[in-house]
């Protein structure tokens, strides 16, 4: 019975690809306005931090372009891909903890795929995450401790990961139960490929969350079209 | 035989394993006691190698550690803490204490005072076995995620509230470790009220079974606050509470969820109250042991004995109000600060009072340097300077340079380490020909004594002087990025070898220990000449120790009596005497 | 002694005193350890059973001991009262006025020490747990205080004038953490929950500190004395003594906190 199952739902997936085939879904993220003013770290906390930059180095809290493209948003499909299964991919997402700031700022990975956290550089740093559904670890990364793998298990929404040594250090990452995820780069653009033909609520999340609430769309993909889908982020007033 | 004591045959496991017998439960003791010294002080060899090489991968065993511990084999800073935290609490709860008290006092205890056994046998084995469970439960705390507890033996919170689950572990081993040792001390309180033989009055009894009563007083009356503490942070950890947490602590950027209103402080008090009054737990038994050693191996009679046992009960009275002298740095006001101050400077009154006691003992005697007296010596200086040491700590503004430095670890452990510790191979070498009916090999024994002695130094005095140079305790990396620890480094790499190589010392002990057991050279029931009751039990007493309750008739050290020509008057000998 | 006992270099107006205590103490364990010492050897060798086979069943019966022991005393009492107490009233009893002081706050948490200056108006603006956010305000400064607008925060970076007594306000936003000046001879625990004031005159600016250590970027550190955590070991900041020109220019230099933001609605 559990075989059959698990045979129709696969025999669902590759039918629905062969018989509906794959599309993308790409677009834009934009932001109304200005993000919070930003003053420059102060890398003097920790010699080797500032040894590392040249110039001052801001928070990356809000990252919007002077036209708007909003960076750093957390593209998912939230509905429509329920009862199938994904492999989970081999490849290694990195995360490098350099000059002591995380690179990249946000993140997603598979459930069961390896984070790979580096550190490159020469402190301390530690991992110390604020995951909920998957088990919270705090880790040091002294000097010496140059790569630490990381494999989180069940899907769970953004959650932060921080270094205590470095206050200011926060990096943000997702866990998905599907490849279909991306994160949007400085001018905003992201792009989900291979997404089986169906119809889907997509979600665009920003670490932001207080003044810059996630969304969703619907959209449908079609075999080898590509489905354009852009969001816009309009920053909620909200009484201190 | 007394026919009460001694009338049926027992199983296997009612003899050996729950067996109600003094005896038996004081080796128990002993056995358990001594596992977990070498563990603990296993724990330690690895810390060490980190100090002394910091970041490079523990080479040999390193890959026992586990990846998730020391990846590559390089330690990391958090298995590293609870390397640290559990190496305090495995020496002192579940090494020192009851082999000190568990095992000396058991065993020795009821054949000094004429006793066919404890006052309440069945309490006697609830007792190891509670103390079992708990080595069980801080043992296993190693293999939870997260790994053992890893704040510190003293378990500060609020950092042990928000800590890995290791601490619930530790929570809970506690529990079990405290309830061992209040049903023991309940135990010899009752038996050497009770059960002393007829004759032996309070000043005829042994200095050993002096200090083994207020011992068992201190462990009555200071560990029920610790025991309560320990409950309310497991109900912090588990429940929600916030005894020790109070409003809006901000843990790594998020607010801490909790109703507050809590003291951080209310724990170290209730920690220390129990903890200061834990040291004279470590200290009184071994000061017992040696004035023992001292009166046998000198043949005369210890100076002093009456100074000393109202020394010892004024030092168990005033260990109750020093407790707040490891606060000086949280914040105390000038009264209160001095309210503590001059109790511990009272109460280093006593304590010279008793070191020099057993000193003054040594003139006119005819010393013997056996094993046993080799470690009874070793032990005056090493506590002289562990008791010294404790001066400029116990005066609060000189701590504020020492506070929370490596010259505390020196201090505490010229106290625990060359002094306890040295006790208690004193006193195994002492009292093996009363349990085995042999004697330890006296070449590996002096072997064991000068490699210990010359190690304990080069691990301990080199703390006092990068204490001295302001060197902070539990550094993971030793020191290493402080400008201020620069002179000083040198001495990590000494004192990490000083500490393998004393574990290399250790091996002619344990040699030593295993093989006279059975080959041993057979001793008479009394081999050292000795005066105190259990030197006239067979040797290995049976079942109920005497064949028939013991006489007394003086006092505990009638050696070298003017007018005899025997050295030795033994307690139960009737005759002269006082 | 004292250069025996290899305690760092003293660069506070205060820490005087305390070393001094620290050396006369040292000098009594010496005194008494040398002294024991002598006797202990003295008496095994001369007592060692082969030179004296029979034991003397009184041994000594004079009181030499009980004066040892008086003296001991006396001298504890002296050092307690003539010493400790009054040194450690001036360290940690009333603090000096803070009109003649640099006035600064300190919050500690797992791994980093915030310094807060009050800024120009010379008031801590107020600060709040639940405004606290790790990457844009790690102190929760309230920007709807006005005291708040002009005050100034570093992470790891003291600053204090020379010649000036400094009071320091301690606080924590998590565990306990302890305050560590080696050079400063000072040192306070950092209880949550409470805010603690410690005070010390620096005396020798991180100038002449360096030309004494031959050292030309060593610095003064503030070293976390209570195990904090895993990141307790390298929870080290950094002190800067300067002249008062120095110390100011240094403060305009860091600038305010918080910037002026026409947007009045709410945290990022």
């Amino acid at each position: 019975m559990k075989y059959t199952m698990r045979y129709l739902s696969l025999l669902a997936v590759l039918g629905g690809s062969m018989l509906w085939g794959q599309g993308s879904i790409s677009g834009q993220v934009k932001m109304v306005g200005s993000g919070p003013p930003l003053r420059a770290i102060k890398m003097d906390a920790d010699p080797v931090c500032s040894a590392a930059h040249t110039k001052p180095v801001y928070p990356e809290t809000v990252t919007v372009a002077e036209d708007g493209s909003l960076a750093n948003v957390i593209i998912s499909i939230t509905a429509g891909l329920e009862g199938q299964t994904f492999a989970t991919p081999t490849a290694v997402v990195v995360l490098d903890q350099s000059g002591c700031q995380y690179l990249p700022h946000v993140w997603g990975v598979m459930a069961g795929q390896t984070l790979e956290i580096r550190n490159s550089d020469a402190t301390m740093h530690n991992i110390h995450s604020q995951s909920k559904v998957n088990r919270a670890f705090n880790i040091a990364m002294p000097k010496v401790i140059k790569k630490k793998n990381q494999v989180f298990k069940k899907a769970e929404a953004p959650f932060k990961i921080k270094c205590d040594v470095h206050p200011w250090m926060v990096t943000w990452g997702a866990v998905f139960d599907h490849p279909f995820f991306a994160v949007t780069d400085a001018a905003g653009g992201y792009s989900l490929e291979n997404v089986p033909a169906g119809t889907y609520t997509v979600q665009a999340w920003h670490e932001s969350s207080k003044r810059l609430p996630a969304q969703t769309q619907t959209v449908t993909v079609t075999d080898g079209a590509a489905a354009g889908l852009d969001f816009t982020f309009t920053p909620v007033r909200r009484r201190k | 035989m007394s026919e009460s004591n001694d009338h049926h045959e027992m199983s296997y496991w009612r003899k050996y394993i729950f067996s109600q017998d003094h005896k038996v439960i004081g080796l128990q003791y002993a056995f358990t006691a001594m596992f977990f010294l070498i563990f603990g002080f296993s724990l330690m060899l690895i810390m060490r190698w980190q100090l002394a090489y910091p970041g490079e991968a523990v080479p040999l065993i390193g890959w026992l550690l586990g990846e998730t511990n020391a990846p590559g084999g390089i330690i990391l800073p958090e298995f590293y803490n609870s390397l640290g935290a559990m190496h305090g609490t495995i020496m002192i709860f579940l090494g020192i204490v009851p082999l000190a008290v568990g095992a000396f006092g058991n065993y020795i205890v009821p054949l000094q005072i004429g006793a066919p056994d404890m006052a309440f046998p069945k309490l006697n084995m609830a007792s190891y076995w509670s103390y079992f469970v708990g080595g069980v439960v801080m043992l296993s705390s190693f293999f939870v995620p997260g790994g053992a507890a890893n704040s510190g033996w003293t378990s500060y919170p609020p950092l042990a509230d928000i800590a890995t689950t290791g601490q619930t572990m530790w929570l809970f081993g506690m529990i079990f470790l405290i309830t061992s040792s209040l049903l023991g001390a309940v135990n010899f309180i009752v038996t050497i009220i009770q059960l002393r033989a007829p004759g032996l009055t309070w000043m005829r009894l042994p200095f050993f079974v002096w200090a083994q009563l207020v011992t068992a007083f201190l462990l009555l009356l200071a560990f029920p606050p610790l025991e309560a503490a320990g409950v309310l942070q497991l109900m912090d950890r588990l429940a929600g509470t916030s005894f020790f947490l109070p409003s809006g602590l901000v843990i790594s950027g998020e607010l801490l969820e909790v109703s507050g209103g809590g003291s951080p402080l209310l724990w170290q008090h209730l920690f220390w109250f129990l903890a200061h009054p834990e040291v004279y737990v470590l200290i009184l038994p071994a000061m017992g042991i040696v004035a023992e050693v001292i009166a046998t191996n000198t043949r005369k009679p210890l100076w002093g004995y009456r100074p000393m046992v109202y020394s010892t009960i004024f030092l168990g009275f005033m260990s109750f109000v020093v407790w707040a002298h490891h606060m000086y740095m949280t914040g105390m006001g000038t009264v209160i600060s001095a309210f503590f101050q001059t109790t511990t400077m009272i109460i280093s009154i006593p304590s010279v009072v008793i070191l020099s006691a057993l000193f003054i003992s040594l003139w006119g005697g005819s010393i013997r340097f056996t094993t046993p007296m080799l470690f009874a010596l070793g032990f005056l200086p090493m506590f002289g300077i562990g008791g010294l040491t404790g001066l400029p700590l116990g005066l609060a503004a000189a701590d504020i340079h020492l506070h929370d430095t490596y010259y505390v670890i020196g201090h505490f452990h010229y106290i625990v380490a060359p002094g306890t510790i040295f006790a208690m191979f004193a006193g195994i070498y002492h009292w093996f020909p009363k349990v085995t009916g042999r004697r330890l090999n006296e070449t590996l024994g002096k072997i064991h004594f000068w490699g210990s002695f010359v190690c304990m130094n080069g691990i301990f005095f080199p703390m006092l002087i990068q204490g001295l140079a302001g060197v902070s305790r539990r550094l993971w990396d030793g020191g290493e990025q402080y400008a201020h620890a620069q002179g000083t480094l040198w001495a990590n790499e000494v004192m990490s070898i000083s500490a393998w190589a004393l574990f290399v010392f250790q091996i002619p002990f344990l040699i030593n220990l295993i093989r006279s057991i059975r080959g041993g050279e057979k001793v008479g029931d009394n081999p050292w000449n000795a005066t105190t009751l259990e030197w006239t039990a067979p040797s290995p007493p049976p079942h109920g120790n005497f064949s028939a309750t013991p006489q007394v008739y003086r006092t505990a050290y009638e050696y070298s009596l003017p007018d005899r020509d025997s050295d030795f008057l033994p307690q139960s000998e009737p005759g002269e005497g006082s | 002694m004292e250069s025996l006992l290899g305690l760092p270099l003293l660069a506070s107006a205060n820490g005087g005193e305390v070393d001094r205590l620290i050396v006369i103490t040292h000098w009594l364990m010496a005194v008494l350890f040398i002294g024991w010492g002598a006797f202990f050897i003295f008496t095994l060798v001369r007592f060692r059973a082969g030179r004296n086979p029979r034991a003397d069943y009184h041994g000594i019966t004079n009181h030499y001991n009980t004066y040892v022991e008086t003296a001991v005393a006396v001298v504890e009492t002296i050092l307690l009262v003539g010493f400790a107490l009054p040194i450690w009233g001036a360290a940690k009893g009333e603090p000096p006025a803070e009109a003649d002081a640099t006035v600064v706050r300190l919050v500690a948490e797992q791994f980093a020490w915030n310094i807060h200056y009050p800024g120009p108006d010379g008031i801590f603006g107020r600060t709040a747990a639940e405004l606290v956010d790790a990457q844009t305000n790690p102190l929760g400064l309230d920007s709807s205080d006005p005291n708040a607008t002009d005050d100034i925060l570093t992470i790891n970076q003291l600053h204090l004038p020379v010649d000036k007594p400094a009071i320091i306000y301690l606080s924590s936003k998590d565990v306990l953490h302890s305050f560590g000046l080696p050079e400063m001879r000072v040192k306070q625990d950092i209880i949550p929950g409470l805010n603690i004031p410690t005070w010390f005159v620096p005396v020798l600016t991180t100038a002449e500190y360096r030309s004494i250590k031959g050292d030309p970027a060593i610095n003064y550190e503030i070293a976390c004395a209570q195990l904090c955590g895993l990141g307790h070991y390298r929870m080290r900041g950094f002190m800067t003594i300067e002249t008062q020109a120095e110390f100011e220019a240094w403060l305009v230099d860091q600038g305010p906190f918080l910037i002026d933001d026409d947007d009045e609605w709410g945290d990022w």
